[in-house]
């Protein structure tokens, strides 16, 4: 048995089949995920996302010691603002990936991946060093639920947030809906406009049930992590443990468009990352659809003129398109661009698979 | 969900019910197609191949993993439900009567199906 979210018993209630993951016992599906991705698509979804952690940091040296932890330039974010991040060692392999938001002068949260909680808390401690810095993990004292959908603004301002007072995307802001207060951010993990709403332990339920409660008119359905990891994978989005690790460079997973060359401070895996953006790097992620019938899995290995030349990162069935689809790495060879066939090893034959765009569904955001 | 009379289940939820001429039909019980979720993708093997009891005939995956279906008695394969390669959501619909997967031949399935439960006692068996 895992760790249970303040909403473990709610689940239940509403038939949710739990399984677990990163060491939590979270809800996988309620009616079905094809049926609960397209809600989120179509309409809105809500999502217990508890399991992720929270980590603040603050201190007169909480930026420098943010810049030399991440490759992005933490001085530009603006005061609310959120921007995804990674997290290198100093090889340019992934301890994990983030998102950091500028909470105040001086103060800032990091949500972390569930199952690297204690690991990330561990690499901000060794990397202290000298920074005048509070490092506070306090993902066993939040909850966190995110809202999810073209409709998830109407359900907000069904609670009584005027759409103005509603954050602009990647933006955060202090809020109280009925009482509760909280962090409403508009980011998720879906490709849709969407918020996350971070509070205490002792308000989530209150709050989940306010949301389905005002979400019924505009049919929200509560989403498990099945649909999370199908929507993710249509907008493209990376996980942890699947697609990024501790041998895979940002560059590498194509995340070059998040790292400035410019950055003046120096940060772990600087030299490695920089060096790839300027030489290139020997593998690279690419998009596929399949055209034969078969569907690919993590793990999956890659064929080009019948060489092995990667691996399947993610894969699966994707709902909005009905095909098949799937992220991966090949060996950077140069006939494998947009349009190319090339071949999924699935239960010991090869089925034939093309080339394409990420993301695999257009992304839904308010810009 | 109306269940055939005289179905046998076997613990890794596949089911055989025997028809006439001695040709059984095969496929996954309601239990199992709840437990796997949406179904997106089903591969049967040609008609004509012949499976000891306990083979792997045939896959199925749902949106989040692939499935291994086994063979509840040996026989050889007569037909296959071509209906449910095109639309696997079927075998979720109706998995006793659309949704079948494949129809056999049986090599001896009375002294094949010794260990294979009837419904009732597969039902309580899961629970």
């Amino acid at each position: 048995m895992g760790k249970k979210t303040a909403l473990y018993e709610r689940h239940l209630e509403l038939g949710a089949r739990m399984v677990e993951f990163g060491g939590w016992d979270m809800p996988v599906q309620y009616t079905g995920i094809i049926d609960e991705h397209k809600t989120v698509r179509e309409k809105a979804g809500l999502f217990d996302v508890s399991h992720m952690g929270e980590v603040f940091v603050s201190g007169s040296d909480a930026l420098a010691f943010l810049q030399s932890i991440v490759p992005q330039d933490i001085s530009k974010l603006a005061l609310h603002k959120a921007v995804y991040c990674q997290l290198p060692y100093e090889n340019g392999g992934l301890v994990d990936d983030l998102i950091i938001y500028k909470l105040e002068e001086n103060k800032y949260l990091i949500i972390v991946n569930a199952s690297n909680i204690s690991k990330d808390y561990e690499w901000f401690l060794k990397n202290k060093k000298d920074f005048d810095v509070n490092i506070d993990n306090k993902s066993d004292i939040y909850s966190m639920v995110a809202l999810q959908g073209p409709l998830a603004f109407k359900i907000l301002e069904k609670c009584g947030i005027d759409e103005a007072q509603l954050p602009e995307f990647f933006t955060i802001k202090n809020s109280v809906i009925d009482g509760i207060e909280l962090f409403l951010s508009r980011t998720g993990y879906t490709g849709e406009d969407g918020f996350e709403l971070i509070a205490k332990n002792e308000d989530i339920l209150k709050l989940w049930n306010l949301l389905l409660d005002n979400g019924k008119d505009f049919g929200l359905k509560p989403v498990g992590l099945g649909a999370r990891d199908t929507l993710r994978m249509e907008a493209a989005l990376m996980l942890y443990g699947n697609d990024l690790d501790e041998d895979t460079t940002p560059v590498e997973a194509g995340l070059k468009w998040s790292i400035p060359v410019d950055k003046v401070e120096d940060y772990n895996g600087k030299d490695v990352i920089l060096d790839q953006i300027k030489n290139g790097v020997s593998k690279k992620l690419i998009g596929l659809e399949m055209i034969d019938r078969a569907v690919p899995r993590h793990g999956y290995e890659l064929y080009f003129n019948n060489q092995k030349t990667g691996i399947v990162t993610s894969g699966g069935y994707s709902p909005t398109l009905d095909k098949n689809i799937a992220m991966g790495y090949v060996d950077k060879i140069n006939d494998i661009k947009l349009d190319s066939t090339i071949q999924v090893m699935v239960r010991n034959k090869l089925y034939n698979a093309k080339v394409v765009k990420r993301p695999f569904v257009h992304k839904n955001y308010k810009k | 969900m109306m269940v055939p009379e005289g179905i046998l289940c076997s613990k890794s939820h596949e089911y055989l019910l025997e028809g006439e001429n001695g040709i059984c039909t095969v496929g996954l019980t309601d239990y199992a197609v709840e437990q796997l979720g949406d179904i997106v993708f089903v591969e049967l093997p040609e008609v004509g191949t012949e499976f000891g009891k306990g083979e792997v005939f045939a896959t199925v995956e749902s949106v989040k993993a692939a499935s291994e279906i086994y063979m509840p008695v040996g026989g050889k394969v007569v037909e296959i439900n071509e209906k449910i390669v095109e639309r696997p959501e079927i075998l979720n619909e109706s998995p006793f009567e659309e949704g079948w997967l494949i129809k056999i031949e049986a090599d001896d399935a009375h002294a094949d199906s010794g260990d294979l439960l009837e419904y009732d006692d597969y039902k309580e068996e899961i629970e």
